[in-house]
Order: structure tokens, then sequence, then C-alpha cells
């Protein structure tokens, strides 16, 4: 199990840095020249060769004219500095500084990203807390009038894209029905403290939850019902209930461990949807996280926000893969995951 | 064999299939392709949403022909307009006793011979402003004559006295003192724009309103010889007492200008469209000046001599000394599209403004046409929906179809050489495709767009989101086949034709692949559906397919505020809605062949 553990690990960071290469590269193609956005104001009071030599003098000193992989390993922080001579990258939780707010990355994230991971912590205890339930009545209940109108809705609501069903949901919540804001993060002007703050964020972020778990409904509950209705159609299913077990143990003991599997895999994709999904779901209600900072940032030409929060979901995917291939063994003692 | 009842279309569809069959038919052998056929018509969800979507995809084919999309084109005179077809619909109590009619940029207002006020169409311009809000001086006052703007409404009553009404903010209200002291009598009201004029009897014409956009003083000069006046936005030209336009403003040099110099003498009547001017002289020769980009200045040849010339916004309608109507110039909404029954009956008058004719004949029948009412309403740049969404769908579509077939030639080949080598290759296009599964996906696809997208042109930029989303959605293709050629490689008939000595890329692609098909097929029709989906996701917040170019994606940009959610409704539910019902069917269609493929997922 270490030695898998361990492989696993290392073959995650081998892909990080793939990715993260890639990522520098494709960064790289942008036509900027940070060396000349430097000396931008200068231009007009220097003469021109002044100005060439300034220019040169600076590239070099930013490092600009070493090979990209140079330029990587600083960034990334397997490589010197080029003045201090330490070691000074991501991976020392240096991530730059953003161009548009003027502030390193890392303090530009830290809210947004404790926004961001409130929101999705709430819509994925919501949406596991109604699917699974919702999937294994289904399924023990198939094709009965319930799971015939329940069908039905989830193929809506895995057809119908996120940001349609947020319209109609503000449509219906907020403009007709006046239950919730219409976007934001809190009430404007008030200064809570305190549990009243708690509340107040919740009140805010209830409306976005609530579309959030609406549209991970449809496929997560075909998927339980899809898988629950496989496990309780095996033999030891018979078996079992020819014993005169309980239909609750039949159902949550034999089958459901059975079902659990499958469904895992599908967390895992659902994860990290939702914490690309919510870009979508943060712009169309105005939340400050990680989605709408990525679009402001795509927006204002910050590159190197950009890349610090695509890193981040670069990382979050990673981990959210290793995470479920691990309890892949956690879950059923037949995955000999260690082979 | 018994007699079979014969089951109509919508039995087939949707009735019970569970009937008592003959044994004969029941054991009947049938090739696999038929099974999943005859699985697939059997599917009362999955035909349905067939129908559904063939009808749709048939709308977005032969639709952008009927409805053609000029991406240039937008009309700050149609914002916002609500899906209404009665802008051309004339009271009842009007017909046969007219006394004036004016036509608005969305609606139509009109006075009959008792002095009543009566207006149709969309006359909301703000949240609070309503012309269909009559004033109640309006009201008791005996109204002989009005003239519909932009967004005012200017009236006379027969005590010579001027009614304003609607949006005042920008002096739209201020009527000069010449106006209401002089004794003079008014003969002629307009309205353009954010402007007004009148021309009394004693020859002088007045113009007030919004002096910064518009050109409101004339030249005193002229004063005392005007006979008519026409106006266009901003401008207005003159027809004075000895037969000559001139621009009568105090502009020096602007398009209007420049009349033709056959205009000096003997004109008889003067008409002006939003960007042109026009008058006709005494031989019926009509002269068109002015910045004409819709075809207003390609006068048609006839015999009969034009008397008398009405503009439109972008449009002219001439009346004959015979009595017969002849429009031209823009005829996006049919406004210069004279029905035969107007040519048939005696006209008296025409009345004609923005996109709206109106044509009494002598008996006081008024015939119409041009702009009934946007089907589905306009957006905020006044450009139609309807028309957006049709031509919006061909693009949406295409951009699916495209990536999906991107994303399956990909897939295939990749899946087929992991599936079939094994080895060092599955392993390597394994890892390449955990690698790029792993990336997640809409913060990707928006990088790509916006760091490539912004440095080509908008149709290499789609072509671009096509390429991204094809690369990007490769690898659940590619897994799945490698997975399903794992299972067939083992099987004798690739034995068999290993040693006839076939090769490999012929083993591959003609020998195993067939058998993948079926389950190819669904995985192709759902992911068209997710195609379509991610595609619209990054056109709604702005990096995949950029306007003018419609999509269902782009037209819901911007649509989540309250205003747009509520007020202007049409703007969002018609897109959503259409690409909602789009996307489900896709979704049943897909369900339908993989339950037609697999008996055995059925009630999955």
């Amino acid at each position: 199990m270490t030695k898998y553990v361990l492989k696993r690990i290392g073959y995650l960071i081998l892909v990080f840095f793939i990715v993260s290469f890639l990522m520098y590269l494709l960064y790289n193609l942008i036509p900027e020249d940070p060396a000349r956005n430097e000396l931008e104001p200068l231009k007009k009071s220097l003469k021109p060769e002044v100005y060439e030599r300034m220019y040169q003098d600076l590239r070099e000193q930013m490092g600009l004219n070493d090979s990209i992989i140079i330029r990587y390993g600083r960034w990334i922080g397997l490589a010197p500095e080029k003045e201090s001579g330490r070691l000074n990258g991501l991976l020392e939780g240096n991530l730059g500084k953003s161009s548009y707010f003027k502030k390193t990355v890392v303090e530009v994230v830290k809210g947004p990203i404790g926004n961001t991971v409130f929101i999705n912590i709430f819509a994925t205890i919501l949406a596991l807390g109604i699917t699974i339930p919702l999937g294994i009545y289904c399924a023990v209940h198939k094709n009965g009038k319930f799971d015939n109108a329940v069908q039905v809705l989830t193929i809506i609501g895995y057809s119908i894209p996120i940001y349609i069903i947020a319209l109609v949901f503000i449509w219906v919540f907020a403009v007709i029905l006046r239950w919730f804001p219409i976007g934001g993060m809190g009430t404007p002007g008030a200064e809570y403290t305190g549990m009243r703050a708690f509340w107040d964020k919740l009140y805010y972020i209830s409306l976005p939850l609530i579309v959030m778990t609406f549209g991970s409904l449809g496929g997560m509950t075909r998927y339980v019902r899809s898988s629950m209705i496989d496990a309780l159609s095996m033999d030891h299913i018979k078996t079992a209930r020819a014993k005169g077990v309980k239909e609750k143990v039949v159902i949550y003991s034999h089958a459901w461990r059975n079902a659990l599997l499958p469904v895992i895999t599908l967390i895992i994709g659902w994860f990290l949807s939702i914490f690309s999904g919510s870009v979508i779901i943060e712009n169309t209600f105005s939340l400050n996280g990680m989605g709408k900072l990525y679009i402001s940032a795509l927006n204002n030409h910050d590159y190197v926000l950009t890349l610090g929060i695509q890193m981040f979901y670069t990382v979050v995917s990673l981990v959210g893969a290793l995470i479920i291939d691990l309890s892949y063994g956690l879950v059923d003692p037949r995955v000999r995951i260690d082979k | 064999m018994a007699k079979e009842k014969k089951q109509s279309i919508f039995g087939r569809l949707f009735g019970n299939r569970n009937k008592n069959v003959d044994i004969m038919v029941e054991e009947q052998i049938q090739s696999p392709g038929r099974m999943m056929l005859n699985n697939f018509l059997h599917n009362p969800l999955g035909m349905t949403g067939l129908i559904v979507f063939l009808c749709i995809l048939l709308f977005v084919v032969v639709g952008p022909y009927i409805l053609p999309i000029d991406l240039g084109d937008t009309d700050n005179t149609q914002q916002n307009v609500p899906p209404i077809q009665s802008m051309l619909s004339v009271p009842k109590a009007l017909d046969g006793n007219i006394a004036a009619i004016s036509p608005g940029p969305t609606f139509g207002a009109g006075c009959d011979k008792d002095g009543n006020v009566y207006m149709w169409g969309y006359t909301k311009i703000t949240d609070t402003i309503d012309l269909k809000e009559i004033p109640e001086k309006v009201r008791q006052a005996h109204i002989v004559d009005i003239a519909a703007g932009y967004d005012h409404m200017v009236a006379l009553d027969d005590a010579n006295k001027l009614y304003i009404w609607g949006n005042k903010r920008l002096g739209q209200d201020r009527i000069p003192s010449q106006v209401t002291n002089s004794k003079a009598k008014i003969i002629q009201l307009e309205a353009g724009y954010q402007f007004s004029g009148v021309v009394l009897d004693n020859g002088e014409a007045y113009f007030w309103g919004n002096g910064n956009m518009c050109d409101v003083d004339v030249k005193p000069e002229y004063q005392g010889h005007i006979k008519k006046i026409a106006i266009s936005t901003y401008n207005f030209c003159l027809l004075l007492d000895n037969g000559s336009v001139v621009y009568g403003g105090i502009q020096k040099d602007n398009a209007f200008t420049r009349i033709p110099a056959a205009l000096s003498s003997g004109v008889v009547d003067i008409a002006a469209t939003g960007e042109t001017m026009a008058g006709v002289t005494e031989d019926g020769k009509i002269y068109v000046w002015g910045n004409g980009i819709h075809g207003e200045e390609k006068v048609p040849e006839s015999e009969s001599r034009p008397v008398e010339l009405y503009g439109g916004r972008y449009h002219y309608t001439a009346l004959m000394d015979n009595g017969d109507v002849f429009s031209w110039g823009d005829d996006s909404h049919q406004q210069a599209t004279v029905p035969d029954s107007v040519n048939g009956a005696a006209i008296d008058t025409v009345y004609a403004g923005f996109y709206q004719n109106y044509a009494v004949d002598v008996n006081g029948k008024v015939h119409t046409w041009g702009l009934k009412g946007h089907a589905m309403g306009t957006d905020n740049m006044g450009r139609d929906i309807m028309t957006r969404i049709v031509n919006g769908g061909k693009v949406t579509m295409t951009v699916g179809a495209v990536s999906v077939i991107i994303a399956l030639i990909i897939g295939v080949v990749m899946g087929g050489i992991a599936g079939y080598f094994g080895g060092k290759a599955d392993m390597l296009i394994m890892r390449i495709s955990e690698i790029v599964g792993g990336l997640p996906f809409l913060p990707f696809a928006l990088l790509l767009s916006a760091i490539i997208g912004t440095r080509i042109s908008v149709e290499l930029r789609m072509y671009l989101i096509m390429v991204v989303l094809g690369v990007l959605s490769w690898t659940g293709i590619c897994r799945l086949i490698r997975a399903q050629i794992l299972a067939e490689r083992e099987k004798e008939f690739v034995l068999a034709a290993q040693a006839m000595g076939v090769r490999e890329g012929s083993i591959i692609f003609k020998h195993i692949l067939p058998n993948v098909l079926s389950i190819l097929l669904v995985e192709a029709t759902l992911s068209f559906a997710t195609c379509m989906l991610t595609e619209s996701s990054l056109s709604y917040l702005g990096f995949g397919i950029s306007p003018p170019t419609p999509t269902w994606g782009n037209m819901l940009t911007g649509a989540n505020n309250s205003i747009v959610i509520q007020q202007y409704w049409w703007r969002w539910v018609f897109p959503a809605a259409i690409f909602g019902i789009c996307t489900i069917c896709i979704n049943l269609i897909g369900d339908a062949i993989r339950d037609a493929v697999d008996p055995k997922s059925l009630g999955r």
C-alpha cells in the first residue's frame, strides 16, 4: 500500500511539473515584455541610446534573455534567482506579483480562495446529502412513478447549462419571490461580526448554493441510481434476501457498499467540476471567489495572477484524483491497488 | 398470423408496447442492427427527442436563409422591444375617420376627426414614461394633428395649441415663444429623433428639442418663405415658396447641405429618412441626397408621376398622380414592399415613418405594410432576437459538431493505437490522456481563448474555439475505445485476420472498430451536447465566440441582472429555452441509443 501511495505521489509530482511547464510555455506566448513595461514611463525623458541600453540592462537583470527552461526553473522555484541567488519561486510560496492589484498573488488570492472553498464545501455536503439517498430510493423503487418523475427531472438537470438554471432561479427566487438577494457576498455597508456575519454570508450564498446543488443533482442522481441497480441485480443480493436478511440491511449494507465504488469515481469528476464550474456561478452571482478573480484577471491581462490561479485549479484536480484513487482501497477491500 | 391492428404514429411513439406477440414473430431472428433500430424506434422518450431535435436542426439550418443576419446591423430605435405584433394595428375606431396618423419607432399614433387620440404598439419608453398615458389635457382637447418622435409625442388642437408628452428631459417640450405667441396657424407638425418642428401659415418654421444632437436653428433669411419641412434623424430641410429646396439649419457643411442642383426650382414635395433627404420636382423626377446606405438613392423607374413623398427610417414611399403607391430603400421588415391590395385602391394619402406605412384610400380605409413587430422581441442593440437565435443556433451547432468530430478523430486514433498495441504506446497515450483529462477544463479553455484568441480575427477565433474544445475533450472517447478494443482484440476473428496477414492498421480500423461503432455513436451524441454546453459557457463568460456573431451562449451574456431578467425577459427566455430543449433532446437521443445498443442497460 505504502509503495503504491508513493508511486502515485511520484507520478503526481511528475504530472504537476509537466502541466506547469506547459502552462508556463503557454504564458510565454503572450507578447508581453515586463522590461519594456517597466521602462515605458521613462521613455520620453531619455535619449534613445540611453533608453536602449537601460532596456537591455534591465532585460539582463530580469533574466529575460535566459532560456525558457531556466526561467521556468526560477518561476517554479528550482533555479536560483538572478540577484539574490536564493530559490524563490512557486514551490517556496512565491507566485509573483499581480500587475493589476500591485500586490503579491498570494495576498490577492487569500480572500477569494476562502470564499470558494466555503461555497464548495456547502455545495458538496448538500449535493451528496440529497443525491445519494435520492439515487438509492429511485433504484429500489425502480420504474415507479416517483422514479420516472426523477428520471425526467434529472435529464433536464444535466442537460441545461448551469447559467441558464441560475437565470431561472434568480428570476423565480430573487426577482419574483424576493426571498434571496440577486448577487454579492454580504449586505452592502453592514458591519456584522461573528455569527451575524456568518449568517449574512450564508444568506447571500444560499441562492448560488441551491443552483449548484440543482445543477449537480442530475448527473449524480442518475449515476447513483444506475450503479445501485447494478449492485441490486447481483446474485449475492438474491442470496441475502433468500436468507431472510432485512431489506434495509440488504440495501444499505450488501448493495450500497458495492455501488459505492463507481459513485466515488463520479465524485472526483464532480468535485473538480464544481471548482471550475464555480467560475460561471461566481460570475453570475458576482461572488468574490476564485472563479470571478480568474475571469477578471484574464480580462485585465494580469497574467501572473492568472497563472497562479490556474496552478491552483491544477493542484486541486491532481490532488482530487489522488484522493479518489486512494479511497478506492478504503471503500472496497477487493480493489488491491498495490498490485 | 392474427390480424394485427395497425398502430398509429402516436401509438408507435407513445403507446404501450407490451402487447401479445405471436410466437412466430417473437422467435424471429433479427440482425443486431435491425434490433437496435427497432429498440430505438420503440423508445418513446428517444423518439420524441429525435423529432424535436430534428425540428430545431431544420430551424437553424433553413432559418438563416429565411432570416439572414446582418452582423453590423444595430438600431437604437428598436432597443428592448418585447415580442408583440401590434405595431401596425390601427384601432377600429380610426377606420374611416382618420384625421392624422404618425408612426413612431415601435408604435403608431393617430387622431380621428372628432379630436380623439389613439396609440397602438409598444409605447413604453422607460420605466416611468409610457406614451400611452395620454395627458388629461390632451384627452379633453380637440386634436387635429399629431406627430410621433423617437420618445415623445406632439399634438395640435383646433385652437392652435401644442401639447407634448413623453420624454421631456432633452428639451422636447421647450416650444419657442415665437410659436406660442404667434397668431399664425400651424400648418405642419413634425417630430424627429429628439426634436420637433412646426410650420406656420405665415411661412415661418421653428424647431426645438435636443440642440446638442440636432440642428434646431433655422437660418433667418428663409423665415417667411417656408412651405414645408422634412425631418431626418438630426437635421431638416425646407421647401420654400419659390419651389426650391434648401438645407434649413445653420450647420455649414454636412451630407445634407449638398442638395442636387435640379432641386433649386419647381419642387413639389420633400421628404426625409433617417439618413437621407429627397425632393420630387414638377416633372416627376425624384432626387435623393445624404448618407444613403440602405438603397434609398436607387429610385425605381415608374411610368406615372410621383406627386407626394414620404420617408421612413431607411425607406421612401411615394404617392403617384394615379393613386398608386411605390416604396424603395431598406426592405428588411417588408416596409418597402407595397402590398398588391394598395395599388388597386385609390389612395388618398400615405403616412410613413420608421418601419411603418399607412395608406388611406378615398373611402378612409387604412392599408398597412411594414414592421408589425418582432416575433421574439429585440435586444439592447435593437437586433431581432429571432434572427439571432436562428443564426446563433447555426454557429453553436457547427462549433459543437466540428469539435466533436475533432475529439472523435483524436480519441479513436489514440484509443485504437493504445488498445491494440498495448505496452509502451498504451502507457504513453494513457499518461497523455490523463494529463489532458486532468486539466481543469473550463479554466484551461478560458485561458487558451484569452491568450491566443485576442490576437486573431473573429473568424479564426471561432475555429480556435472548435479546436480547443476538440483537443481538450478527446480523453473520454480515447479511454472508451481503448477498453472496447482491449476486449475485442482477444477474439478469434482478429486472430484470423492476423493469420491472413492483414496489416495491423487495417485490423484496428477495419475489423475491430466497426464492433465498437455503436458505443462510439452514443459517446459522440453525448459529447455533442457537452461541447455545445461548453462553447456556450465560454461565450457566456465572454471568452468564446465574440459578438456580433451570435451564439446561444453569448446571447445570454449580460442577462444576469435583475433588470434584464425581469423587464426584458424575452432577451434570455427564448435563447435559454431553445438551447435547453436542444441539449435535453440530444441527451435523450444519446440515452435512447445506449439503451438500444445495449438492451441490458435498459432501466438503468
